[in-house]
């Protein structure tokens, strides 16, 4: 049974088409995104909301679920996200040669870090399975797997002493920011785009406000007022900094120096703060969101727009794949067309819905058949 | 006339190079102390692409930095960290053992922060974090290509290399282009051209060195395809590509080490 939209499935479809989006280097409509106004950007939305998803799925059948049984579920779903990034990994490498085939432009075959898979095969074939080697713009899922792998011990940590989880992550964070402890890529040299030793603490921040009746996410709702007056000028302070790029200078800041940048890979502090600020502001959008749609005149594509972004993100795994593999596709268009109004409109479009079908042919596997055969 | 003024720029290249080595011998001394005064040979295969493969430009903070202290801090930023090779190192890797065997004595270390499909915006944005945690001397930076295939506008990537030059200069960090990839298929794509020559304009009216990877790589095809070299294999011509690019890097680098005393040219209008 489909679930109704709500503002998790919401904020994660709209995520995922971000993600698309700012995937597709140079696109006119990726001057547009999040990213373009603010330090955090859809990245940490998509993990966050994964942290809260996990939420949903570590407190299964209302907590009832024996923890043995959690934890089995949770690691079947680490093994299920790796499988993906396999699949989409294997097509990708296939689609560049296929394209530099196409084009008959070897340049191609040098593309988002896949000359390796061509040139050095034997080693790059085993970083590919190890994670180690990752694609441009196929990074995230490798960090979605080590979150998931580790997310059998936080859903063990909340079970037996759920006030020990946050400080637990928090713990981890600062230790990988101060002592700069990261994940190496093997064979071409190099660290993980995306550090999973500081990205665990978005995720267990989601996680953890996604519990309503206690902890830190009980503490915020009852006191959302006041979060917001503090989140509204630190939001704005952001804004205005990143749109007339009048942020700090790095080489300025004092040691531990990754306590104050403004950095991705490492999910820094200022970045972080700007995210939760943005949280706290947007929590109650959707609600917003939904009574604006229920207006006569807007109603039509309005809901229409929820509902296809609820869907995308009841399935963002699968939307996720193929939204990668689009963006990709993408590039390839851009690249053989060029990146004109019409073309990039066309992609974007083009995109979006075969997301969306993506999606509702997903739902439509997962409804039980009528009348099945016997 | 364009082949005219190609002669020249190649002949004041030359002349360049000539009197930097000329230094190296003459007028080296307090850095001979430091370092060897060997010039970096390129190999056979290499030598043809040598007069395209880079201008030199003197690289005053390395210099100064090389007086001082026996370790060169290098961050390679910009589109991938190169290919890996027989030996599973990056091109960078290669430049790292080429400058530790030229400059003897000298610790280098390579940090590589590449990622690929990158654009020169976004990079730009990037490094300035890499400069603050890693204090490198000198930035490598592979730069354009992902901004050619992604057709972003050659004012803007101007603009954006530009400024992310004074940026570095004003933190007493040297930087090295390296320009865009070859695939002798991109000669007669006309934004691929027009991101190669706005490169080198920014790097003549900066002063600062940029690997002209392109055209070096261009004029080593043609010396194979006239039958004086055996025909390779796409891929093996391009590895030998990136260990001639490795080499072009790294005699620029030895060579900006000594050449502070270099006129500097005149900037292309």
């Amino acid at each position: 049974m489909r679930r109704e939209p709500n503002a998790v499935d919401f904020w994660r479809g709209f995520a995922l088409v971000t993600i698309f989006i700012d995937h597709i280097p140079g696109l006119l409509y990726a001057s547009y995104t999040l990213i373009n106004f603010s330090i955090s950007d859809a990245a940490d939305l998509f993990v966050f909301l994964a942290g809260w998803s996990l939420r949903l799925m570590a407190d299964g059948g209302g907590r009832s679920m024996p923890t043995r049984d959690v934890m089995l579920r949770l690691f079947g779903r680490a093994l299920e996200l790796y499988a993906a990034q396999v699949l989409i990994t294997m097509l990708a490498i296939a689609m560049l040669a296929l394209t530099s085939i196409w084009l008959d432009n070897p340049l191609l075959l040098e593309w988002h870090n896949a000359a390796a898979v061509f040139s050095d095969p034997v080693p790059t074939h085993i970083g590919l399975a190890l994670l180690t080697h990752q694609l441009g713009f196929f990074d995230i899922l490798p960090l979605y797997v080590v979150l998931m792998l580790m997310a059998p011990f936080f859903a063990l940590i909340d079970r037996l002493a759920p006030h020990l989880l946050l400080p637990t992550s928090a713990t981890l964070y600062v230790c990988a920011l101060v002592f700069r402890l990261t994940l190496p890529t093997w064979p071409v040299s190099g660290t993980w785009f995306f550090n999973p030793l500081a990205w665990q603490f978005i995720f267990v921040l989601g996680f953890s406000f996604a519990r309503a009746d206690a902890g830190i996410g009980a503490l915020v709702r009852r006191h959302i007022f006041w979060v917001r007056v503090l989140a509204v000028p630190v939001l704005i302070y952001f804004t205005f900094a990143v749109v007339f790029d009048a942020l700090w200078d790095p080489t300025n800041v004092p040691e531990p120096k990754l306590f104050f940048l403004l950095d991705k890979t490492w999910a820094t502090p200022p970045r972080l703060i700007q995210f939760l600020a943005l949280i706290a502001v947007f929590s109650s959008a959707f609600y917003y969101i939904r009574r604006f749609a229920k207006l006569p005149w807007v109603h039509y594509p309005s809901n229409a727009l929820i509902q296809m972004l609820a869907m995308l993100g009841r399935n963002s795994l699968y939307v996720f794949c193929v939204g990668s593999l689009l963006s990709l596709t993408a590039q390839f268009v851009r690249f053989a067309y060029r990146g004109t109004v019409g073309v990039d409109t066309a992609v974007v479009i083009c995109g979006i819905m075969t997301m969306a079908f993506t999606a509702w042919l997903a739902e439509l596997r997962q409804r039980k058949p009528s009348a099945a055969p016997r | 006339m364009a082949c005219r003024i190609a002669t020249t720029q190649t002949l004041r290249r030359t002349a360049l190079i000539g009197t930097a080595l000329a230094a190296l011998v003459i007028g080296g001394a307090p850095l001979q102390a430091q370092t060897p005064a060997a010039p970096m040979p390129l190999s056979k295969a290499c030598q043809p692409g040598a007069n395209a493969g880079a201008d030199q430009s003197p690289l005053p903070n390395v210099a100064a930095v090389l007086a001082k202290r026996k370790t060169l801090r290098i961050l390679a930023m910009g589109a991938a960290p190169g290919r890996v090779n027989a030996h599973h190192g990056g091109y960078t890797a290669l430049i790292e053992t080429m400058l530790e065997r030229a400059l003897k004595g000298v610790d280098v270390v390579m940090i590589n922060r590449g990622v690929s499909g990158e654009l020169a915006a976004s990079a730009a944005s990037r490094m300035k974090n890499e400069v603050a945690l890693d204090e490198p001397d000198l930035v490598l930076w592979q730069v354009g290509t992902n901004d050619a295939l992604a057709g972003v506008p050659a004012d803007e990537f101007a603009d954006t290399v530009r400024q992310q030059i004074a940026w570095l200069k004003a933190h007493k960090v040297d930087v090295v282009l390296v320009g865009l990839q070859f695939a002798k298929e991109m000669l007669r794509d006309a934004h691929y051209v027009k991101i190669r020559e706005t490169l080198r304009k920014v790097a003549a009216q900066e002063n600062v060195i940029v690997i002209r990877f392109f055209e070096a790589m261009e004029i080593i095809n043609k010396v194979q395809g006239d039958g004086s070299e055996p025909a390779a294999e796409e891929f093996s011509r391009d590895e030998a590509g990136y260990n001639c690019l490795a080499q072009y890097v790294a005699q620029a680098i030895t060579l900006g080490v000594f050449a502070k005393n270099l006129p500097k040219q005149p900037a292309p209008k």
